[in-house]
């Protein structure tokens, strides 16, 4: 058996090990989500009163059932898109509907963690620099062995909306920040500052996982500025490389009740030619909680 | 010299704490430690440092009061190839030519030839 057989029969190896371990962390989340929603039913039964319940802010009350699975976007009183929960509401944002990064308007098939079903299809992923490029190639080509994540590192960037536990967006008003928390990882959290401070100088800053974000309001959608980062994570599924030059752009909105809406614009000349975008959506966990899940649980 | 490769230490020392924030990105980005030499029991231990600008590889040999900037620096990311040119002030010039191998690890290690002088030693480098 030739070097390469070999280093080709331990990638697939190692490929269909994470392909196992993932699907039983998210087999996991599936049997909480599924006892979450039985126990939701029985307390839905039990509790059977034919009065109409009052409403929680921003719901459609007296629509038609079709109407009312499309839920308004919640809002608080003076009017602000909530991106969490209203009060008495249980749930949090769960399934993404892209798995990684790829840029916008570009269709290339991966699974669910981000390896791509050719490897022909990288250079389409993104406009990487040449070394970007064959960097990825190599992650790419060895089963995503070298994942940052599998030393139990956090899944930092835009990743953490991937994380296999869900997250939710909390809205600090009292202090003009969000938060964003998230099950997959080690129930990590980001800090998104509202209240104006200007981002630290680049030269000066000592960079970290989740950098140093910033937000405003764009109408209804939060744009959140961030910068700061190390580089030792990978910021997507699949192994896309990044520099301490990393810039993210990223516009969160809530269309409606069930739906997040993300995209995030890559400003990393030092491992792209240009910035570039990604954009998917994510589902709302109706009635649910995180799901508690530590990353020594997956090794 | 002994005092020398002490000094030498200590400098390459302080320069990790800047070039360890870079372990997934640029490949050669960061402190570099190993030896050259021309066989398993003559070495002189080195020690390089480099950084990735978005246009070029800027670096040094033995960063401190004797070190040496490159006067050139190359990867070849199709074979993962990297030659450094560097010219001591007093003494030959410095052509070194290796292969970035493991690149996913954090430990991964460049080896290859060290030319001075018309003098071919081994060389290999590890990433702190």
């Amino acid at each position: 058996m030739t070097d390469a057989t070999r280093t080709r029969q331990q990638a697939r190896a190692v490929m269909e090990e994470r392909r196992v371990r993932h699907t039983m962390a998210l087999r996991k989340v599936a049997k909480r989500r599924a006892a979450a929603t039985i126990l939701l039913a029985a307390f839905a039964l039990a509790a059977c009163d034919p009065r109409p319940s009052s409403s929680p802010v921003g719901s459609s009350e007296g629509t038609s059932p079709q109407e009312a699975e499309v839920r308004a976007t919640p809002r608080y009183d003076d009017g602000l898109v909530r991106f969490d929960r209203v009060p008495g509401e249980k749930g949090y944002w769960g399934q993404a509907s892209a798995s990684s990064l790829v840029e916008t308007g570009a269709d290339v098939p991966m699974n669910d963690i981000g390896l791509l079903d050719d490897l022909a299809d990288a250079p389409r992923v993104a406009p990487f620099r040449p070394w970007a490029l064959a960097l990825y190639e190599h992650r790419q080509s060895n089963g995503l062995a070298d994942d940052p994540t599998q030393f139990c590192l956090p899944p930092a960037g835009p990743r953490h909306l991937h994380a296999p536990g869900g997250f939710r967006i909390i809205q600090d008003r009292n202090f003009d920040r969000v938060y964003v928390m998230f099950g997959g990882g080690n129930r990590n959290w980001r800090v998104i500052f509202l209240d104006g401070r200007a981002p630290p100088d680049p030269e000066e800053v000592v960079g970290t996982y989740y950098g140093y974000s910033s937000g405003r309001w764009d109408g209804d959608t939060l744009v959140v500025e961030s910068s700061g980062f190390n580089a030792r994570f990978w910021f997507s599924n699949g192994g896309l490389p990044h520099t301490e030059a990393l810039h993210l752009t990223e516009r969160f909105s809530r269309p409606d009740h069930h739906t997040l809406g993300y995209e995030v614009t890559i400003d990393d000349p030092y491992t792209y030619t240009r910035p570039w975008s990604a954009e998917w959506t994510v589902s709302w966990v109706e009635g649910g909680v995180i799901p508690e899940q530590f990353c020594e649980d997956d090794r | 010299m002994a005092r020398a490769n002490v000094w030498v230490v200590l400098a390459g020392g302080g320069m990790l704490s800047a070039a360890a924030l870079a372990q997934e990105g640029y490949p050669l980005d960061g402190t570099w430690r190993g030896s050259f030499g021309p066989d398993a029991t003559d070495r002189t231990t080195v020690v390089i440092v480099m950084k990735w600008d978005g246009e070029r590889i800027s670096g040094m040999i033995n960063p401190g009061p004797r070190s040496i900037d490159f006067s050139h620096a190359e990867l070849d990311p199709g074979t993962w190839t990297v030659r450094i040119e560097a010219q001591p002030a007093e003494a030959d010039g410095i052509a070194i030519e290796g292969t970035l191998r493991e690149i996913g690890s954090y430990n991964r290690f460049i080896d290859g030839v060290w030319r001075q002088g018309g003098t071919e030693s081994s060389f290999r480098l590890t990433r702190e």
